[in-house]
């Protein structure tokens, strides 16, 4: 068997590209895995009752869509807005290619708000994106979230009983949870709603900023059921 | 994805999507004219699977909305919603349709409607009534499509309209049957207590489902025998259902619905009854809380703001701008450096002036005394730094000044004190008493002479908290911790700077005077500031363990005493003695030790050290007065806290500055950080801080103001009349 040397090195260049794709994928695997556990034990006993408004925001551990890991508890002394969110939702969409989640997540991060947008959409869902696909998709909408994490298992969903997508909690900088709900006022698909509508957490961060209690700081959050792994 | 069914251009009575088959339907059995009774509605076939929402949705999805556009004189009723099932997805429930549902809606004809001439009338040229509906409609399986449709119908005016009879036959079947009594609904911890009485008797004993129609409410996923229970009382249905963790409904009434499982449904049979409950109890409170920002919290935000425009990477934001950075590390040099003024840091002053006034004129000896000093300073701020981070870390809510919540830490600083103090007065040698090789050590080399007594004086700052430090550590503590142990070692440098440059600048060197006899003199005068500081101590350990802690402690430092005296004796009478009075330590340690380590119930401290005027602090008490308009004004303190004790004894004292307190109805309160208490850590790092003193002024709906450390009299009067 002859093989010219400029095949060779590339069959072994090729070989090389591929095992270091396969333990790429492999340590994301073990730290996602690692992470999953982590996060198990740090929400614990509060699995099934998930806090309500006034309460202490669980702490979880999550990795995400670019492979760095983030805790709760290290944005202690912050305001930190979590979305949940999945592209495949038109609600979601709804929220997104009108602008107004982005400008939301904007507003928010130009005052020093930490914004984690959550994906608890199971891997066996028709519409689970890849953390990159993910990643992609938020680019192309020119989101503006801090970090984007995953959580395919669903253990920070089920711990804040995040029902749909879009849900929105604020955390407050004690780790109070300050706000749970919609991302506004009119629960409907239509774009053209959101003109009219109440932006809950602009409203709650202006209150919060201004110093004054928070108005409306649990309303019914709107959209499609998270896809949560039976 | 479409997001609407995408229609012809005329409107017709069908829609249909990929998910759902829809048709305007209507029923006019006797026509439409006053008074006949006249329905229309839509009518929804789903894809298997696929299902559409009721008025509550449960957990996600949106009832279906129908908008009609009549001519004058008709006007619709609300949806006679059909009795839907629930649908669970997962661990969250739905309560919904599959299948066929028709959504039936009545019409109104008044005697003002005016039919339209029959020439202009649509399709055979009856006389009829045009109907339009918009409707939307959100359709799911796992997956949501949110559709809407466009549905016109010529109702004929004359005549009978019943080609849908069966299918409103069917809708008016699976309606709830009013019940003749409301029943009741109470609130009762985080569960609703239903009753409903009524229900034909063949249904009692049946296992019934429960829709609320106020969604938000309850738990929607609960199960019926796990999550929830409900019994039969003779002729009476009880449940208790858990309420929702997010509850946002807080209804006086409840209309709901009870169900017959499909099993126990009966043709020809109510399948359903519906109540309209009045709730009583109270509903648990919501706590609104106020996300304060405090000050320093703000300061960063609007750092953050400038250089958000700047960030680069998401993963990198929880990284400080470096020009912050900068100014913390300015900040944390001029607090240590005035450290050295505040009144803790006096007996450490007292050994360095001594140790200076031993080495007058060698001045390489001062040089390397002014390094070793500033090495034990920078390395015992590392070293605290590093132990609290790595306690933070690991989830303790620890602050500045923690060490000293131990009792256990209180009491060995006493004994050192002591230790010190009887040296000092000449009761002992280093060198004679202890036979350790440590101590001859430290005697005989006095580059670690010096390097412990800056070991020293960070122990004895460490309590005390400077302007500029408490914003320094706070900041501190949110950081990457290589950053924040530079800022620790900035303090560190900060505290050792005086000396420093006394070593280094000969000429304020030369200002100390000559060595004489005199020395014997200052050495014996700084007892007292020892033995004073073993004072203050004695006095925080009774904060703590209270009188019978105090009590051993002084008796073991007399028994420590002794021992040292015992060792500086000679020949067989100090083996003699020594071994006696450790034997008599020993057994007193023993059999009272205990009582040191003891802490006493928080509640006898807040009765004896807070008088009438202060009230103990805790976040249900601000948020409960400032809900009341009332400002408050809270006091973070601990009695090992000197600084504290001061302000505490000066301006809080001061009769001027608490008749503006009176004047402006302001609540005071007062937040003993004596002991470990992580509610009171936890309200210091929302403030930007993690040591006492801390005083704080929040009136509702300001910012909360922040006071500096060294409580100033006219500051306070000023904060109190912007108010």
């Amino acid at each position: 068997m002859s093989l010219s040397p400029s095949s060779d090195s590339r069959s072994i260049r090729a070989a090389r590209h591929a095992r270091a794709a396969l333990s790429r994928a492999s340590r994301r695997a073990v730290v996602a895995a690692a992470v999953a556990l982590g996060a198990t034990f740090l929400i614990g006993n509060n699995a099934f009752a998930a806090p309500a408004v006034g309460q202490q925001a669980p702490d979880f551990v999550a990795v995400d869509t670019r492979g760095a890991k983030h805790k709760l508890s290290d944005f202690a002394g912050k305001f930190v807005v979590l979305e949940w969110t999945n592209p495949g939702c038109p609600f979601v969409r709804k929220h997104y290619n009108s602008g107004n989640m982005p400008a939301t997540q904007k507003a928010a991060t130009a005052q020093g708000v930490v914004w984690l947008s959550v994906n608890s959409t199971e891997r066996a869902a028709s519409d689970y994106l890849q953390p990159a696909a993910l990643d992609t998709w938020m680019k192309t909408q020119k989101a503006a979230p801090t970090a984007v994490l995953m959580d395919e298992d669903g253990v920070i969903g089920q711990a804040y009983g995040a029902r749909t997508t879009p849900h929105i909690f604020i955390i407050d900088p004690k780790g109070m949870l300050v706000y749970a709900g919609g991302i506004d006022s009119i629960a409907s698909a239509r774009p053209d709603d959101i003109k009219t509508a109440t932006n809950y957490v602009n409203q709650a961060l202006g209150e919060a900023f201004g110093g004054k209690p928070i108005s409306a700081a649990s309303t019914r959050p709107y959209g499609c059921s998270v896809k949560y792994k039976s | 994805m479409p997001a609407a069914a995408q229609l012809a251009s005329k409107p017709g009575a069908v829609v249909t999507t990929p998910h759902v088959r829809a048709e305007l339907v209507a029923h006019a059995p006797e026509g439409v004219a006053p008074g006949a009774p006249v329905w229309v509605g839509l009518q929804i076939t789903h894809q298997p699977e696929w299902h559409t929402y009721w008025k509550n949705a449960g957990d996600s999805g949106l009832p279906t909305e129908l908008n009609w556009t009549l001519p004058p004189g008709v006007s619709t009723g609300d949806i006679a919603w059909p009795v839907p099932r629930k649908i669970p997805v997962g661990n969250l429930a739905n309560y919904g349709y599959e299948g066929t549902v028709l959504l039936p809606v009545p019409l109104e004809v008044s005697s003002n409607f005016k039919p339209p001439l029959a020439s202009l009338g649509i399709g055979s040229g009856a006389s009829a009534l045009d109907i339009r509906l918009k409707a939307t409609w959100l359709v799911c399986r796992k997956e949501c499509i949110p559709e809407e449709g466009e549905f016109t119908l010529a109702l004929p005016l004359q005549g009978s309209t019943a080609l849908h009879k069966a299918e409103f036959d069917a809708a008016q079947a699976a309606q709830p049957q009013p019940l003749d009594k409301p029943g009741t609904v109470e609130v009762s911890g985080n569960n609703l207590q239903v009753r409903l009485e009524g229900l034909p008797a063949a249904v009692q004993g049946k296992t019934l489902g429960f829709f609320p129609e106020t969604p938000e409410l309850i738990r929607t996923a609960a199960v019926s025998g796990k999550d929830w229970t409900q019994s039969w009382q003779g002729g009476a249905w009880t449940a208790t259902l858990p309420l929702a963790d997010q509850r946002s409904a807080s209804p006086t009434t409840l209309p709901l619905v009870v169900a017959l499982a499909e099993a126990d449904r009966q043709p020809g049979q109510p399948i359903a009854w519906r109540a309209e409950a009045p709730v009583s109890g109270t509903w648990p409170a919501a706590a609104v809380p106020r996300a304060e920002v405090s000050p320093a919290l703000q300061a960063a935000l609007a750092a953050n703001a400038a250089n958000a425009a700047a960030s680069i990477s998401p993963a990198e934001l929880p990284a400080q701008p470096a020009g912050t950075f900068i100014v913390a590390l300015l900040g944390a040099v001029l607090g240590g450096l005035l450290l050295n003024l505040m009144p803790c840091v006096f007996p450490i002053l007292a050994i360095k002036v001594l140790g200076f006034a031993r080495q007058a004129g060698n001045r390489s000896a001062h040089r390397k005394a002014g390094l070793a000093y500033t090495a034990g300073v920078m390395l015992s701020f590392l070293a605290l730094g590093g132990a609290m981070l790595a306690l933070r870390a690991a989830g303790a809510q620890l602050g500045w000044g923690f060490q000293l919540q131990s009792p256990a830490v209180v009491a060995a600083l006493a004994a050192l004190f002591t230790l010190i103090g009887l040296n000092l007065a000449g009761v002992f040698e280093f060198g004679r008493a202890a036979p350790s090789s440590v101590c001859s050590a430290q005697a005989k080399h006095p580059i670690a002479n010096d390097f412990l007594s800056g070991v020293l004086a960070v122990v004895i700052a460490s309590p005390c908290t400077a302007p500029f430090m408490g914003v320094s550590l706070g900041f501190a503590i949110g950081l990457p911790a290589t950053q924040a142990l530079l800022l620790f070692a900035a303090l560190g440098l900060g505290l050792a700077l005086p000396y420093l440059v006394a070593g280094f600048v000969p000429a304020i060197a030369r200002l100390l005077p000559r060595p004489g006899p005199w020395m014997g003199t200052l050495r014996r005068l700084l007892a007292f500031p020892m033995f004073a500081t073993v004072a203050w101590l004695v006095w925080v350990l009774g904060q703590q363990s209270g009188i019978d802690g105090v009590g051993t402690l002084l008796a073991l430092l007399v028994c420590m005493a002794a021992i040292v005296w015992a060792l500086t004796l000679r020949g067989r009478t100090r083996l003699v003695i020594a071994a006696v009075l450790v034997a008599f330590t020993a057994v007193l340690t023993a059999a009272i030790g205990r009582n040191v380590l003891q802490t006493v119930e928080p509640a006898r401290l807040a009765s004896s050290s807070a008088g009438q005027r202060w009230q103990p602090w805790s976040a249900e008490r601000v948020a409960e007065l400032m809900g009341a308009g009332q400002p408050v004004f809270i006091d973070f303190t601990a009695a090992w806290c000197v600084t504290c004790q001061y302000n505490k004894k000066a301006t809080l004292a001061d009769a001027e500055v608490l008749a503006d307190f009176d004047g402006k109805k302001v609540a005071m309160l007062r937040a003993d950080w004596t002991r470990r208490d992580p509610a009171i850590t936890a309200a210091l790092t929302s403030l930007g801080r993690s040591g006492v003193p801390l005083y704080v002024l929040q009136a509702p709906g300001k910012p909360p103001v922040v006071l500096t450390e060294i409580l100033g009299k006219n500051e306070v009067r000023a904060a109190l009349a912007a108010l």
